[in-house]
């Protein structure tokens, strides 16, 4: 017969391992989380070498639902598609400050801009550009005019845009604006006026 | 056709801390059908519960059954009163294009007619002191309607989501829109 209080240790002692298997689990987890969303925030790419360049960004502003042009200095390369993406990637720091003037999600960025043709381009976005966006027409809309005419103001020759979300096709940017069609840059430059 | 935006998964936007877009849309949505039936105007809700659909789905089912006019209702900050979109990125298609159109230009036939329903309730809602403007959109499915199609946007302040549930302001866009669309159907013969 094992004695009582011999019975209670060892149950207090299992009880002990049980909460910290428990608690040990729960850490391991949240350290995964963290490394991956340190993982997911790290440049993927070195920082381009160029000329510094001023450049016009179209920058949308939600408390007063208009498109201004701002001026900025960024350093372009010569490539035209490397030039595509770090002209909206100018753009996104904008957006990416705090305060911002049109605030997106942790981690929005430019991946790459790829050219199908000299006048067709596919801009593609990391996942949280379009899982972080805010959801609502306007500003849906606004975030994409402004995207596409900052991009037609420094890279000229585009009439044709596409977006895709991290090399996938994807229905919508937040539940409204269309990221299935090709953009006309004519039609958007029509639209990005009435926000003016 | 009456189309209360997003609905069962697909909540919409987060409008503060309580409110979605889906169940504004739904309430509007009804309020309208109301009003239309009140006039004499045979609708259809593309949804009448918090059921989900895909944008092909709501697209598909308009065209099929034959609508007049597709209303797609949303609701969303920032701003104030009601935005008023015609789909900006159709083609208005050539005279004598004939009935086969693509997918993603469906409303390339109507554009014109689209702005004419979307000018009307503009008129109604602003005869009525609610702040309303008239913008081009990206929604989707609006190019793939094979019918007028316009998308009307409840519109609040981040600080004041609650007006958009406020049964007046709620009824009153309501019954405008309903009379923008009577109003363009008389012009136009009575088409229904």
């Amino acid at each position: 017969m094992i004695p009582r209080h011999f019975q209670i240790m060892i149950a207090l002692l299992l009880a002990a391992i049980l909460v910290s298997g428990v608690y040990i689990l729960k850490i391991t987890h949240k350290e995964q989380a963290k490394s991956l969303q340190r993982l997911e925030e790290r440049p993927v790419a070195p920082p381009v070498a160029g000329k510094q360049e001023h450049i016009r960004v179209l920058v949308a502003y939600d408390e007063d639902r208009a498109l201004r042009w701002r001026d900025a200095n960024v350093s372009l390369p010569q490539e035209r598609y490397l030039r595509a993406r770090e002209v909206l990637r100018a753009l996104l720091t904008q957006y990416l400050q705090n305060p911002s003037p049109h605030p997106l999600g942790k981690g929005a960025e430019i991946r790459d801009v790829y050219f199908i043709n000299s006048e067709t381009a596919v801009i593609d976005t990391s996942p949280q550009f379009a899982d972080g966006h805010p959801s609502g027409i306007l500003l849906e809309e606004m975030t994409i005019c402004s995207l596409i005419e900052t991009l037609n103001a420094n890279v000229p020759g585009i009439t044709r845009i596409k977006f895709i979300v991290d090399g996938h096709e994807r229905e919508t940017l937040a539940g409204h604006a269309d990221l299935m069609s090709f953009y006309q840059s004519s039609a958007v430059h029509d639209l990005a006026k009435e926000f003016e | 056709m009456i189309d209360a935006g997003h609905g069962g998964d697909d909540n919409g936007a987060r409008l503060g801390s309580k409110l979605l877009e889906k169940d504004v849309t739904l309430a509007l949505a009804r309020k309208i059908k109301a009003e239309l039936q009140e006039r004499g105007i045979g609708v259809r809700l593309m949804r009448d519960g918090d059921i989900t659909l895909t944008l092909e789905q709501r697209a598909e089912a308009s065209n099929q059954e034959r609508a007049a006019a597709y209303v797609a209702i949303h609701a969303g900050t920032p701003g104030g009163g009601v935005r008023i979109y015609t789909p900006a990125f159709a083609v208005e298609s050539e005279a004598g294009a004939g009935k086969f159109l693509p997918w993603d230009n469906a409303q390339g036939n109507y554009l014109p007619l689209s702005r004419v329903i979307a000018r009307g309730i503009a008129g109604e809602l602003k005869r009525k002191d609610i702040t309303a403007v008239m913008l081009g959109t990206a929604l989707r499915p609006l190019n793939n309607i094979n019918a007028p199609a316009i998308a009307i946007e409840l519109a609040a302040d981040p600080d004041n989501v609650q007006d958009l549930t406020d049964q007046k302001f709620q009824n009153t866009v309501a019954a405008a829109v309903a009379v923008g669309i009577a109003q363009v159907r008389a012009q136009l013969g009575g088409q229904e």
